[in-house]
């Protein structure tokens, strides 16, 4: 397809997809009136369905006027990041060596087998024991809830590298080295990022109930303490903050995918196709 | 550029034999299973030879062996006098399937084995461009290969054979997994451009009319156990049209072929 047909197939589609937009729009806001209207009445129960005007008037009072939200969200997302990143760099490492010693592949497939069969959460308790009520326990078992995904899928990926691209690569006299970083790696990068992928997606989780079993301080204990007191307006808000910040995470992984594994999409495909094409362009003008 | 300048860096030498092959034999299974049972052959330099035959007569394994892909389980065989124990410079391998790597472009795909020799020039970027343009792809050099038919993905991956500067070329079925027609008109390419750079071309195929059509010599292999059942000389004058297919001293020489199989099978 030319640039100018997919301009003018982007132009018949964009009067339809606003009109999409304002549905979606229509739909929610009737949803959210039947809801108030519905609380108001007394036909829905105000202890499991705040007002939304509540649950809009608490984020005014957690984020603002209170300001406590702040503290407990940084700390969550301290210890997601920390764990997540921490826990697929040590999945994706331990794959890669792994993955290139033949002998460590048989004879740790068992314990990986047992490990992943055993519940992550149920070994939550055990790792808060070990490293107390503070955060350093929550990154542990964000770190175990990250590992797997990307272990599993990177070693994956450099198991089902193709015989004869190897071939083709050993023909050519590379080195370990040079078929590891050239093929294995580049190979295997649209399963590592499916594994990174994942492995984000349950961080948040795991952050959170690490919280719930033991901790002085989270998102996760203070979804607790408003429950507790039967604050429902401001457990939502702090649900609603989670989903949010869980929508942008699986964005922008989205994002970070496609920008990796361009060869995957075609329209990127094309993009860095015309990007490579002007670069040499370039280097051709400078050298003459 | 001229097409001297495309032509392989290699040593070869006029007298010697480009690959000598003397009781090369194949087992695998401890022995049980015989994929190659002695062969034996000398190909001189510049010479085409296909090797044809049905699966399973060692022909793929034998050019493995060629490649120094694989060890053999006996015999001997050298590459310009010296024994193979490797792969090796001189010798560069083209497969049934493209195996292009599907994050380069075309003609990065064609530095591939610069890149993994050494640091990549301008000079070698240039050979790569006329290389491209040699198998008529200089428009695609930009081109990802999953932008790329499959007779395009061949042609890349041709460019990045003769990118190797090999003076033995080992193509493994290169088209077999092309139509008819496509395939034809890659064969007729292929002949001339490896007629420009001067090669010694091993050129697996099943097909027995292509193995002729393209070939100086025809080894005839037969299987249980792979041998090297007979050579066949290709009398016919250079450059070669399709049309040579048609005459009847081409169908004398394809029933010669296809008796020496059937006399076996």
């Amino acid at each position: 397809m030319s640039e100018a047909d997919e301009r003018a197939l982007r132009g018949a589609v964009g009067p339809t997809s606003r009109r999409i937009m304002f549905n979606h729009l229509a739909i929610l806001m009737s949803l959210l009136t039947a809801w108030e209207v519905g609380v108001r009445t007394g036909t829905l129960d105000a202890l499991f369905f705040p007002l939304p005007t509540d649950i809009l008037a608490g984020f005014w009072r957690l984020y603002v006027v209170q300001g406590n939200v702040w503290s407990h969200l940084g700390l969550t997302m301290m210890e997601v990041s920390i764990g997540f990143l921490a826990g697929s760099a040590l999945g994706i490492g331990l794959a890669v060596v792994v993955g290139l010693v033949e002998p460590l592949r048989r004879y740790m497939k068992p314990y990986v087998i047992i490990t992943e069969a055993t519940p992550r959460i149920a070994i939550g308790p055990v790792i808060i024991a070990a490293f107390g009520f503070g955060w350093t326990s929550k990154v542990a078992i964000v770190m175990l809830v990250c590992f797997f995904a990307p272990f599993v899928n990177t070693l994956n990926g450099m198991v089902n590298v193709d015989d004869d691209e190897l071939d083709m690569m050993r023909s050519m006299r590379a080195s370990k080295l040079q078929i590891f970083r050239k093929l294995m790696i580049p190979d295997a990068m649209p399963e590592i990022m499916g594994g990174l992928r994942l492995a984000m997606a349950s961080a948040l989780g795991g952050a959170l109930v690490a919280e719930f079993i033991a901790a002085n301080a989270g998102m996760g204990v203070l979804i607790n303490q408003y429950t507790g007191v039967l604050n429902m307006a401001s457990a939502f808000v702090c649900v609603l903050t989670l989903t949010a910040i869980g929508f942008f995470i699986l964005r922008f992984m989205e994002a970070v995918d496609r920008w990796l594994v361009f060869w995957g999409d075609r329209a990127r495909t094309e993009a860095v196709s015309r990007r490579r094409a002007s670069a040499w362009a370039r280097r051709e003008e400078g050298r003459t | 550029m001229t097409v001297a300048e495309l032509r392989p860096t290699g040593t070869a030498s006029a007298d010697l034999p480009v690959i000598a092959a003397r009781g090369v034999t194949k087992t695998f299974g401890d022995g049980r299973v015989v994929a190659l049972e002695g062969a034996d052959f000398d190909v001189r330099p510049g010479e085409f030879i296909s090797l044809v035959g049905p699966s399973g007569c060692g022909k793929s394994t034998l050019l493995r062996i060629v490649a120094g892909l694989l060890g053999s389980s006996a015999g001997s065989l050298s590459v310009h006098g010296e024994k193979v124990t490797g792969p090796r410079h001189d010798v560069a391998m083209m497969f049934q399937k493209p195996t292009l790597l599907a994050w380069r472009t075309a003609i990065e795909n064609v530095l591939l084995p610069t890149e993994i020799a050494g640091r990549v020039t301008d000079k070698d970027r240039r050979r790569a461009m006329d290389l491209l343009e040699l198998t008529g792809l200089k428009d695609f050099a930009f081109s990802f290969p999953s932008q790329l038919s499959g007779g395009m993905q061949q042609r890349v991956a041709l460019a990045r054979l003769l990118q190797t500067g090999a003076d033995i070329l080992l193509l493994d079925e290169p088209f077999g997994a092309l139509d008819e027609f496509t395939r034809e008109h890659l064969n007729v390419e292929l002949m001339r451009i490896v007629g420009e750079v001067g090669a010694t071309t091993l050129f697996v195929t099943h097909n027995i009319g292509e193995a002729i059509f393209l070939a100086d010599r025809v080894f005839v292999m037969t299987p249980r156990p792979g041998r090297l059942a007979k050579i066949v000389d290709v009398p016919f004058a250079r450059p070669r049209s399709p049309e040579l297919q048609l005459t009847p001293d081409f169908n004398q020489l394809v029933a010669e072929v296809r008796t020496t199989l059937g006399a076996v099978a």
